[in-house]
């Protein structure tokens, strides 16, 4: 592993277990991983392979049986919950599959969500410049429900992008959109990676969505199995079909 | 945050809608007796006002500690002589004395008849007063006719006259404790400005005649015109100086605010009785509002789960919930205090067209706004608080769950808190019950409090095996739609349990009070049973005269008449009542409650439970000191019932210590074999002559009437629990309806596989059921239960049977059960109309 460059999030030794007794299901077995700044990661494996637990504990959305984590310089593995919730709510934004979105609000107020949160001011050119890329802006006033789901992605991107966090997680983000929506909302992504220097983590089943990303980690049975860098589609798919997936 | 809290209730506000209007209902029962009481002390108020307008000083007995005023039957006393009035008059910046005197009678309408019925005898009563015909003097102005000049004349109010059917020229009869008097109508006055007189009719006849007619020529009060120019209050002050002893001088202004500040007193005993009644359906109405808030965060787990993801905390989103509580708080307690001024001015004008005016201007008043918010906001706050705390315990986790689901819990920790102020209440009503301590109500209802909260807890792990128990029952009975509906009570426990209990408080609650009614009847019935007297006498004026007695004394057929007297003497200045008999004549007509016997008292006096719990007993000399005169008695015996008087005495000692004191009960006894029905009629054609307002009931009207009291009571406090009863019903109705939206997949789903719209209402229609039909047999257990509890703790007033209202159990569980399937109604239609693909495609 490089330390030269500098990291956006890390594990060491992250294990997670589910249940007790016979019942006990070890999601995470005892992983070591570095997210890079300004990197777009995807995160692959077979269904149950731990990809969501990884993302989740990551994210401090859930905590690690054993081991530690960081994002940046701060170990949220020893935090309390405030101040996890603090952290994520400053450095941190989230791209579910499905129900991003508060139903009550409209598309711009679910988008500025955050920064109304944490009580920040909003940069109207960052906003509009985000609107405009993702062609949001005649549906700002519309409520989620009256959004397609494709939309409703969107606005969950915008949403976790205006705050400029340091990291943005996803998981399945393009899961539930047809094939051109779906690269419409990865390709964004990628711009967000390579124009503005976000980070992205994202989990993926599908090896076009990986093949956005910079680099992908495979993931089978809770361990991180291989990597790949600058991936292609079929060179994933390749990947994929030896891991026997 | 607030930004949101608003968001959210405006998203959604159907699911708010029934307990908005739960809250708006227990605050409207709230605003319109503070209206009302408002409304009416103004009016009073008023009144007061006018009656003392034109008098500078009154000079009146002053108020004692032997508590006169408060003795609704004692007599105003004729306590100043002519000369009084005289020495009064030359008091140095007086204009003017007159005596003011009040008689005791009623003025009877044109086409009166002897009815021999108690509630027609009563009616508005009279105010009958000797004319000084001086406006300021007497706050009546003559506006046609003339005053009364001579003795046989007399003048009413102008609204009296046409409402009693006399037109000038007309005899007029008033009933008197000395007979039926006539007069001629030569006048008619107006009181006041406007001649409100709440009612009341409004007489004035000769000084000469109303002293023949209460047999006294002294005065009982005497109002004062000062000189122009002099202080009143000076000259209060100066009149003071000159009075006997027992009697005070006080401006017109200050008698005035004295009058207004005591009826305000009543009316704030009747805001208290109100507010409990309105608090009793608020804390129903909590129920409600813990369920909907409990609903709505289950529904919302995912939305929290993803707030909370972003990064709100915990506390933020506890804030949150609260301030949406705040919001359908303000939005209801706004409605409620609306609806509950615009519900006070319809009944008033109500009352008003039956009984005339005895409201002032009907307006807002503060206390009902301050009140209003007050009750709402907290009611529903408080309700919020816990599942409030719930949502802040959502974890960020939740927010990618596929469904959401209340979370499964163990009951433990609520069984555990449920068993132990269940265990509390009990024992908190036993102590009350048993310990004999000084006031026992007060353990005994704080006890039935947390016995309430106790089992409502504890009902979810009841209704748990009672849903297993019943599965199998109404699976046979309604098969599938029995099945799903027992599945869905067992599913949520706490919600169903909740709902039950907010129905049980309401139903607790009336079986409580018929179990008491109940009782009550019981013991009359006891008293009866004892009782050898052919007929009661009553008076609806109060006091029975003397002169009435003697009319029946002297007819064919009477054995004798047994009478009760009541005043009020000093022990070791204290006030105490004391009760007159004739210890010869009252045991052989009533078999009373007593050790011994009242033929036993030998001249001594008999004490009350009340008097034991003070520290005397049989054998102890009671120094006691009356208006005429002071007596030293050796207690003989005991009276066993508490509440009826303190001290009982002969006649002798009676009239010793009280001069003539008001009989408020008399008993007759025929001689053997006289026919009783024969026997009334003559009795009250004798009667008719001179006192047609007096009423004999025999033992079993007596007990008839008695029952009616009992049964009025019952209805009345029913009719105040039913804005409870109401608040409940909607909490099943509410519970259901939330349901039925958080269930629309599962129901889309069943559709889906080919029930039919008929079976998903029956289910949801057994489901409401079987929930009103709980919480009503747990309410009447506990119900019963209190009641005989209650009973029991009021031994001391005469209860010894505990009588379980049977009927009204039946009919409270079959009213449940119709309830029950009216309050599925809207939530079973809901459910049926549902559309299947959109049912299942329905998002959280
Ligand atoms: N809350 C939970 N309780 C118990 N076991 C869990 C829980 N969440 C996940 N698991 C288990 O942990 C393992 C990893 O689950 P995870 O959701 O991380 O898989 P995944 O790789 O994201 O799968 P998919 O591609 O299907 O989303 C699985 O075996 C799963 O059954
Ligand atoms: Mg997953």
């Amino acid at each position: 592993m490089t330390t030269t460059v500098t990291l956006a999030a890390s594990m060491r030794g992250g294990t997670k277990d589910y249940g007790h007794g016979d019942a006990a299901v070890r999601a995470l077995d005892g992983i070591d991983v570095d997210i890079a700044t300004a990197e777009f990661t995807a995160i692959m494996g077979p269904s149950g392979s731990g990809k969501s637990t990884l993302l989740h504990t990551l994210a401090g959305l859930d905590r690690l049986t054993a081991g530690q984590s960081w994002i940046g310089e701060t170990e949220i593995s020893a935090l309390s919950e405030d101040k996890i919730t603090q952290v994520r709510r400053d450095k941190i934004g989230f791209v579910f599959q499905a129900f991003n979105l508060i139903p009550s609000l409209s598309a711009k107020e679910n988008i500025t969500l955050p920064l109304d949160i944490s009580g920040r001011d909003i940069d109207p050119a960052w906003f509009d410049e985000i609107i405009g890329i993702l062609g949001l802006g005649d549906r700002l006033t519309h409520l989620p429900a009256e959004l397609s789901g494709g939309q409703q992605q969107r606005v969950a991107v915008a949403r976790a992008l205006v705050a400029r966090p340091e990291l943005i997680f996803a998981d399945e983000p393009s899961g539930n959109l047809d094939s051109r929506s779906g690269a419409e909302l990865l390709g964004f992504m990628r711009r967000a990676v390579k124009e503005f220097g976000q980070t992205i983590a994202m989990v993926t089943h599908d090896p076009t969505a990986a093949s956005y990303s910079d680099r992908v980690l495979f993931l089978a049975d809770g361990r991180i199995v291989d990597e790949m860098r600058e991936p292609t589609a079929d060179a994933v798919l390749d990947r994929m079909k030896q891991m026997g997936h | 945050m607030f930004r949101l809290a608003v968001k959210s209730v405006k998203h959604n506000p159907k699911r708010l809608v029934l307990t908005a209007v739960a809250v708006a209902l227990g605050v409207a029962l709230a605003a319109a007796t503070f209206t009302l009481t408002n409304a009416l002390s103004g009016g009073f108020s008023k009144l007061f006002d006018e009656i003392y307008a034109g008098t500078d000083v009154i000079v009146e007995e002053a108020p004692d500690e032997l508590g006169d005023s408060e003795d609704p039957f004692a007599a105003t006393d004729a306590i100043f002589a002519h000369g009084d009035v005289d020495d009064v008059a030359a008091v140095d910046g007086v204009a003017s004395a007159w005596g003011g005197r009040q008689v005791s009678g009623t003025v009877l309408a044109a086409d009166f008849e002897p009815s021999n019925d108690v509630m027609a005898a009563g009616g508005a009563p009279s105010q009958i007063f000797n004319w000084a015909g001086d406006p300021r003097v007497d706050q009546a102005t003559l506006i046609e006719g003339e005053g009364p000049a001579s003795d046989d004349e007399i003048v009413l109010d102008v609204d009296a006259a046409p409402r009693l059917g006399y037109a000038l020229g007309d005899t007029v009869s008033i009933s008197t404790d000395i007979g039926v008097e006539e007069f001629t109508l030569v006048g008619l006055v107006r009181f006041g400005e406007s001649n409100s007189l709440q009612g009341a009719t409004l007489a004035y006849m000769t000084d000469a005649r109303s002293a023949a007619i209460n047999g006294d020529d002294g005065y009982d009060q005497i109002s004062v015109i000062v000189e122009d120019g002099a202080d009143a209050s000076a000259v209060a002050e100066a009149i003071d100086e000159i009075l006997p002893e027992g009697t005070r001088a006080i401006t017109g202004e200050d008698k005035a605010a004295e009058q207004t500040a005591q009826f305000d007193e009543i009316l704030q005993y009747i805001d208290i009785f109100a507010i409990a009644f309105a608090l009793i359906a608020l804390f129903v109405g909590a129920y409600i509002i813990v369920n909907t808030f409990r609903i709505i965060v289950t529904q919302r787990t995912r939305e929290f789960g993803l707030l909370r993801a972003i990064g709100v905390s915990g506390r933020q989103l506890r804030t949150m919930i609260l301030l949406e509580a705040l919001v359908v708080a303000v939005v209801s307690a706004t409605i409620g205090i609306v609806v509950g001024y615009l519900g006070a001015l319809g009944l008033s004008v109500v009352v008003e067209a039956l009984s005339g005016e005895i409201f002032g201007t009907v307006t807002l008043p503060i206390d009902a706004v301050v009140w209003g918010y007050v009750l709402g906001a907290l009611v529903t706050i408080v309700a919020a608080i816990m599942p409030a705390i719930h949502a802040s315990t959502i974890s960020p986790m939740e927010a990618l769950r596929e469904s959401a689901t209340e979370s499964k819990k163990p009951l433990r920790l609520r069984n555990i808190v449920g068993g132990a102020l269940t265990l509390l209440g009990v024992v908190a009503i036993v102590v009350g019950l048993y310990m004999g301590i000084e006031k026992p109500y007060i353990p005994v209802g704080a006890g039935a409090m947390i016995l309430i909260i106790g089992v409502t807890l504890l009902a979810a792990q009841v209704l748990v095996p009672l849903a297993y128990a019943l599965k199998a029952m109404l699976t046979r009975i309604f098969r599938v739609d029995g099945k799903l509906a027992a599945n869905n009570i067992h599913r949520e426990p706490r919600r169903s349990a909740n709902t039950a209990a907010a129905l049980m408080i309401g139903v607790m609650l009336l079986a409580l009070v018929a179990t008491f009614t109940e009782s009550m009847k019981s013991l009359v019935t006891e008293q009866f049973q004892g009782n050898n007297a052919d007929f009661f006498v009553f008076s609806a004026q109060g006091a029975i005269p003397e002169g009435a007695l003697e009319v029946i004394e002297g007819e064919d057929g009477v054995a004798y008449v047994t009478s009760t007297g009541l005043g009020t003497v000093l022990l070791d200045g204290e006030a105490t009542a004391v009760g007159v008999i004739d210890p010869d004549t009252a045991e052989l007509a009533f078999d009373y409650n007593n050790e011994p016997d009242f033929d036993q008292m030998d001249g001594g006096a008999f004490i009350d439970p009340s008097m034991v719990d003070a520290g005397f007993e049989v054998g102890d000399e009671l120094m006691l000191e009356g208006a005429e005169g002071t007596a030293t008695l050796t207690v003989t015996g005991r009276y066993l019932n508490e509440g009826d008087a303190q001290v009982w005495v002969d006649e002798e000692t009676g009239h010793a210590l009280l001069g003539d004191y008001p009989i408020v009960q008399s008993m007759v006894v025929l001689d053997d074999g006289v026919d009783p029905e024969a026997a009334q009629d003559q009795l009250l054609d004798a009667l008719a002559v001179d006192y047609p307002l007096l009423v004999l009931q025999s033992p079993g009207e007596f007990e008839q009437l008695a029952n009616q009291f009992i049964d009025l009571l019952l209805g009345v406090i029913s009719a105040m629990l039913g804005a409870a009863l109401i608040i409940a019903l909607l909490g099943v109705a509410n519970t259901l309806l939330l349901s039925v939206t958080e269930r629309t997949r599962e129901i889309g789903l069943l559709r889906a596989v080919g029930v039919r719209r008929r079976s998903i209402r029956r289910m949801i229609r057994i489901e409401s059921m079987v929930m009103a039909v709980f919480g009503t047999v747990l309410g009447m257990i506990l119900g019963v239960g209190l009641g005989a509890a209650l009973v029991r703790a009021l031994e001391d007033f005469g209860f010894t049977t505990i009588t379980v209202p049977w009927a009204w159990l039946a009919l409270y569980t079959i009213a449940a059960a119709i309830a029950g399937v009216v309050a599925a109604w809207w939530p079973a239609h809901r459910a049926a109309k549902m559309d299947i693909l959109e049912a299942i495609a329905f998002d959280g």
